[in-house]
């Protein structure tokens, strides 16, 4: 078995190497930290999960990103070819340490990565909560609160189950609530993309698609779809959307019902989907 | 040599200019515009444009596509309001989403109809919203806000019978909005929503604010 023996010829080369690596290394770190942002934001508290794990990666992978382009460019330096001559370098027949160290260190950094994303993930998709608020006030608050989002071409719509099934053109959100999304089409794939909250699903027809989301801040926020669906895709948005105070969700909701009151009853009853026959339309 | 090479490369040159005006051709191409006069939209919509009565087109490349006529490609004043007269010649094929049978986002949310009842009588007066499974089509801009649902022609009506449907609505800053049809009405296609659907010219428009 070979031990591990930097050449006597090497040596500055790697105290160069290691010395340039740290101090940019931090650097980069402190930058990424500071300065980079990570969507989605912190609207809601999946997103700010999401924003916290691509943060982590981000800044567990600066330094290895600094070590390889380092690596390319001072190899290009001071290990360029000089001379005419094209001649074979020197025989390397493997180092059983620095491999280890090597395969060790990367299971290592994969494999908690891989972790802490399929914890957010697992997190995400399940019903939270606020940290540091109470739940159960008026109206409510605490519960979680069922919206439907009905994609169709080329328009969303929004259902609330707990406030007689009404539909509405905009979503509003109570802050410091617990909302279940039930996402679903009525003709064609859609893909359901509220940016700000940090919530990216499938709009398809004749599937109740489940995500959970807790809003933790007021605001607005984008809709847009984000699946191909024809030629009023791009249109397909709304900036709209507003995370708002219980009180005035209260408000806004009692509105909806009185504006809507006159066409609800012509609406379907709430279901987990709504599945269309294709009927043969024009005259 | 050099004289094929030439030839080779004069030939890419022109294979290249071919595609391009090819593609940009078909991607350029729409119906020129409707100018407001000043701000009255007179529009028509029917099942096959060959057979409209005002704007016919019997020489169009679909004339089985259901379509509004003249023009989907509409030019309206910014920050004003637009009257909008809408004949409308189909029969009823209903909304796959009933919540579109409600009118909103006019000039108080309501819109005025001359009609045919169910038993074939004409009628006429103010409404919010129709049976959404008596719609033919909707006259839509989203980014507006405006959503007003066309009632189709009762199968008794005298033949050749049209509903008059008018509207106000007010125009935003300048800009390009789309507007659309939310009854799935392009026949024969997937999910009824293709072809006319989702072509300028016929269910697809442009309401083109300045």
């Amino acid at each position: 078995m070979s031990t591990f023996r930097i050449e006597e010829a090497d040596r500055p080369h790697v105290i160069r190497l290691a010395v340039l690596w740290v101090i940019l290394s931090a650097i980069g770190v402190v930058a990424v930290v500071l300065f980079l942002h990570i969507p989605p934001g912190d609207q809601t508290v999946q997103g700010t999960d999401q924003s916290n794990t691509m943060l982590l990666m981000t800044a567990l992978a600066t330094p290895i990103f600094i070590g390889v382009v380092m690596m390319i460019v001072y190899s290009a330096i001071y290990f360029r070819r000089t001379g005419p001559e094209l001649a074979d370098g020197p025989p390397m027949l493997g180092n059983a340490p620095v491999q280890i160290v090597w395969i060790a260190a990367s299971a290592i950094i994969v494999l908690f990565l891989a972790f802490v994303g399929i914890t957010t993930l697992a997190t995400n998709s399940s019903a939270q909560t606020v940290p540091g608020q109470s739940s159960g006030s008026a109206s409510g608050a605490g519960s979680e609160l069922q919206v439907q989002v009905i994609a169709q071409q080329w328009y969303f719509t929004y259902r609330y189950a707990d406030y007689g099934g009404v539909e509405t053109t905009h979503l509003y959100l109570p802050v410091n609530r617990p909302v279940e999304l039930h996402v679903t089409s009525l003709d064609i794939i859609h893909s359901f993309w509220a940016y700000q909250l940090g919530v990216k699903a499938d709009a398809n027809p004749g599937v109740d698609n489940i995500f959970h989301v807790t809003p933790q801040k007021t605001g607005s926020f984008q809709v847009r779809c984000a699946e191909l669906c024809g030629i009023w895709h791009g249109e397909m948005a709304d900036s709209l959307g507003q995370v708002v105070s219980q009180s005035d969700f209260d408000t806004w909701i009692q509105q909806q019902q009185q504006d809507y009151a006159v066409i609800q009853k012509a609406v379907p009853s709430y279901a987990p989907f709504y599945f269309p026959l294709p009927i043969e339309k024009g005259s | 040599m050099v004289r094929r090479l030439g030839f080779t490369g004069a030939g890419v040159v022109v294979v290249i200019l071919l595609v391009v005006a090819f593609v940009g051709e078909f991607m350029l191409r729409r119906p020129g515009p409707l100018e407001g006069t000043p701000t009255t939209i007179h529009l028509e919509t029917v099942g096959a444009v060959a057979t409209a009565n005002e704007w016919p087109r019997p020489n169009d490349p679909h004339p089985d596509w259901v379509g509004y006529l003249p023009t989907t490609i509409l030019r309206v004043p910014a920050n004003s309001t637009i009257n909008m007269q809408i004949d409308q010649e189909d029969t009823p094929t209903g909304l796959r989403n009933p919540f579109w049978g409600k009118v909103f986002g006019t000039v108080g949310n309501t819109m005025h109809l001359t009609y045919f009842d169910d038993k074939g009588n004409p009628q006429e007066g103010d409404m919010t919203s129709i049976d959404p499974t008596l719609a033919a089509h909707t006259f839509a801009i989203p980014d507006l806000g405006v959503f007003v649902p066309l009632l189709g022609v009762s199968p008794n009506a005298p033949a050749g019978s049209t509903n008059v449907i008018t509207f106000s609505f007010k125009t935003k800053g300048p800009g390009i909005y789309h507007w659309q049809c939310f009854v799935p009405c392009g026949a024969k296609t997937i999910f009824n929503n293709g072809g006319p659907m989702q072509t300028l010219g016929y269910m697809a428009g442009e309401l083109i604010v300045t």
